[in-house]
């Protein structure tokens, strides 16, 4: 089981991670279901070693996993993750939220 | 266009949940800072108010590039409008609408052939709705 840093700083990486076009492609990519490197190298037209790093960063961010199976290595989408930064979002706009509703209940007091 | 609208009690002792590391902060005017304060005490900036009109509408240019970097040009920017409806039962109906996404990708140096796209935004959204589905 992956632990995670606090949620409070891994929003930093995870947002690293998705500011990559190629990246968020990749992450699309495999919404559909697990694959391999291969197979994604060859839905890219970029390197298979260029791939390999991209999946890199979305491993350390937590957004994909890779298993074995047989001789190839499959990467999926990690939902746990995702919904990690989508929780990050949900803060961010709570918050601005209640920045404006603060405004709009003070201007509706006077 | 992404529009999401939802029912929201506003008590006075209403107090934003667990404590984040970033704090959103709105400077309230037009022409205000949107921005978030930090735990290390550094700001920054992800926004500027373009409408202020108490207590029923707002709204604010959303100044981050897909990249997750400060956009300066409002030109480049989407907006987000949000508006504050009081209903009969006495609750405040918030409607929020973030749009003009496509904003992000315009200017001259924005684009790479092919794979990058204005669409990083919707691109997110989708992300976020499907990898939920699945999980």
């Amino acid at each position: 089981m992956n632990t995670y840093q606090s949620a409070h700083g891994h929003h930093h990486v995870q947002l690293h991670a998705l500011g990559d076009a190629t990246r968020r492609a990749i992450i699309e990519r495999l919404l559909s279901g697990p694959m391999a490197v291969g197979e994604l190298a060859q839905a890219f037209p970029i390197s298979r070693p260029a791939i390999s790093q991209h999946l890199r960063v979305l491993k350390s961010a937590h957004l994909v996993v890779d298993r074995p199976a047989g001789a190839r290595r499959l990467y999926q989408v990690n939902p746990a993750g995702v919904e990690m930064l989508r929780a990050y979002f949900d803060r961010f706009w709570t918050e601005a939220l209640a920045a404006f509703a603060k405004a709009a209940e003070q201007e509706a007091e006077q | 266009m992404f529009t999401a609208g939802f029912d929201t009690w506003w008590p006075r002792s209403h107090h934003i949940g667990k404590s984040p590391m970033t704090r959103a902060l709105i400077e309230e005017k037009v022409g205000g800072r949107c921005y978030s304060e930090q735990e290390d005490g550094t700001e920054c900036d992800w926004g500027r108010v373009l409408v202020w009109e108490p207590p029923r509408r707002f709204v604010f240019a959303w100044q981050i590039t897909p990249e997750w970097q400060y956009q300066p040009d409002l030109a480049q920017s989407s907006e987000v409008e949000i508006t504050f409806t009081a209903e009969a039962d006495g609750t405040t109906r918030v409607d929020l609408e973030h749009r003009h996404f496509e904003r992000h990708g315009a200017g001259a140096g924005a684009m790479k052939a092919g794979v990058d796209s204005p669409q990083g935004w919707g691109s997110l959204l989708r992300i976020f709705a499907e990898a939920a589905e699945r999980g």
